[in-house]
């Protein structure tokens, strides 16, 4: 019987251990400590509200989140505080949030949005404070293309894509990865 | 007496963990698809033929994916896109309204405290035409525009046009129309309300 009771065990921790994995490998497509097969970022040139070009190479040295959003996107709103949040507690580590808007009108809806949207971060109103650059289908194609906003890509120092988020980031789970980056 | 404990041990801990694993392994939320999939439309016309002269109405049934959601034609915020739908009439047919069915206020995860009004499942729109005495004689068709903004638990489509049309006969004054798809213009009129 105890034998019964030790064959049992090992394989429903065996089944519970491949479901786990199963689960886990749905939102994330890659791991972020291993360093094997990644690929590199695109090589891609955003322009920022003002028209000024913004290639992604010229953060090179820093740990990115590229964060493909809306303003007409209720999920991509709903992480805006914890990507503030991101962006306050590692910009000064070598880390930046770099939000790629994909609004069609581009500046016409994202500046108003940056000047009066207060986001709660923490118990203090703040306003998105980290760059925003506009996202455009080829560039998004050469990201691989997007299946839904939000959607973002963790970059390493040396331009590598890390790991990329479908929907919106687990803070804890985003945090952890940044900082295996830095 | 220990034997029963035991195997009361093992059935109770597979028990469990086939329920954990089902938990695990299931899919907890759709891959989105691509914005113009997440629906599937019928076009339908109350009369046949429709006369010069007379009033008659088009539904068009949008059947929403199963996990997906888009906005109402009234969102409660403003930034949000509406579902809109756009005839191109042919000459001769004209528009009086376009009846839009009240959204429903849900929550979802990503916004767990503010409902947000949206459109789910198989939701019916009208619109109340009239074919004037220039209407073409013959078969037309009006040519119809969906536009939406879909999303599902996670993340949002971006917001894309829909192609639909609806395809009847003109006939002369005074031809007698029979009264068509009652069931569906029944049940847009009480799902208006």
């Amino acid at each position: 019987m105890r034998r019964v009771l030790s064959i049992s065990v090992l394989g429903a921790a065996a089944l519970l251990a491949s479901a786990a994995m199963v689960a886990c490998g749905s939102t994330s497509a890659k791991n972020p400590g291993s360093r094997a097969n990644l690929q590199p970022a695109p090589d891609v040139t955003f322009k920022n509200l003002d028209g000024a070009e913004v290639p992604l190479a010229s953060f090179k040295g820093k740990v990115v989140l590229v964060n493909f959003w809306a303003t007409w996107c209720d999920p991509c709103r709903s992480e805006i505080p914890d990507l503030i949040g991101l962006q306050d507690k590692f910009s000064s580590k070598g880390f930046t949030l770099l939000g790629a808007s994909m609004d069609d009108d581009g500046k016409k809806s994202i500046e108003p949005f940056m000047q009066s949207t207060q986001f709660n971060v923490h118990g203090v109103e703040k306003t998105m404070d980290y760059p925003i650059v506009l996202g455009t289908d080829a560039i998004t194609d050469k990201f691989g293309g997007l299946l839904g906003m939000p959607t973002s890509f963790l970059i390493s120092r040396d331009g590598k894509i890390v790991k990329k988020y479908l929907g919106v980031v687990n803070a804890e789970q985003v945090t952890k990865d940044i900082e295996s980056q830095l | 007496m220990t034997k029963l404990i035991r195997s009361a041990v093992v059935l109770g801990a597979l028990f469990l963990i086939s329920g954990a694993a089902n938990r695990l392994t299931a899919p907890a939320q759709e891959a989105p698809r691509s914005a113009a999939s997440v629906v599937s439309t019928k076009v339908y016309t109350s009369l046949d033929p429709v006369p010069r002269g007379k009033d008659f109405q088009v539904a068009v049934v949008v059947d929403i994916v199963n996990g997906y959601h888009m906005n109402s034609h009234k969102p409660l915020d403003s930034y949000l896109i509406p579902f809109t739908l756009t005839p191109q009439l042919p000459a001769g047919i004209t528009l009086a309204d376009t009846i839009y069915p009240p959204g429903k206020n849900l929550k979802f995860p990503f916004s767990p405290d503010k409902p947000l009004n949206v459109y789910t499942e198989s939701v019916i729109f009208r619109m109340k035409l009239n074919a004037g005495d220039s209407a073409a004689l013959g078969k037309t068709s009006i040519p119809i525009t969906l536009r939406y903004q879909a999303c599902n638990n996670s993340a949002c489509l971006p917001p894309v046009k829909v192609p639909a049309t609806a395809d009847f006969t003109v006939a002369a004054a005074g031809t007698k129309a029979k009264p068509m798809h009652l069931e569906v213009f029944t049940a847009a009129t009480a799902a208006a309300k």
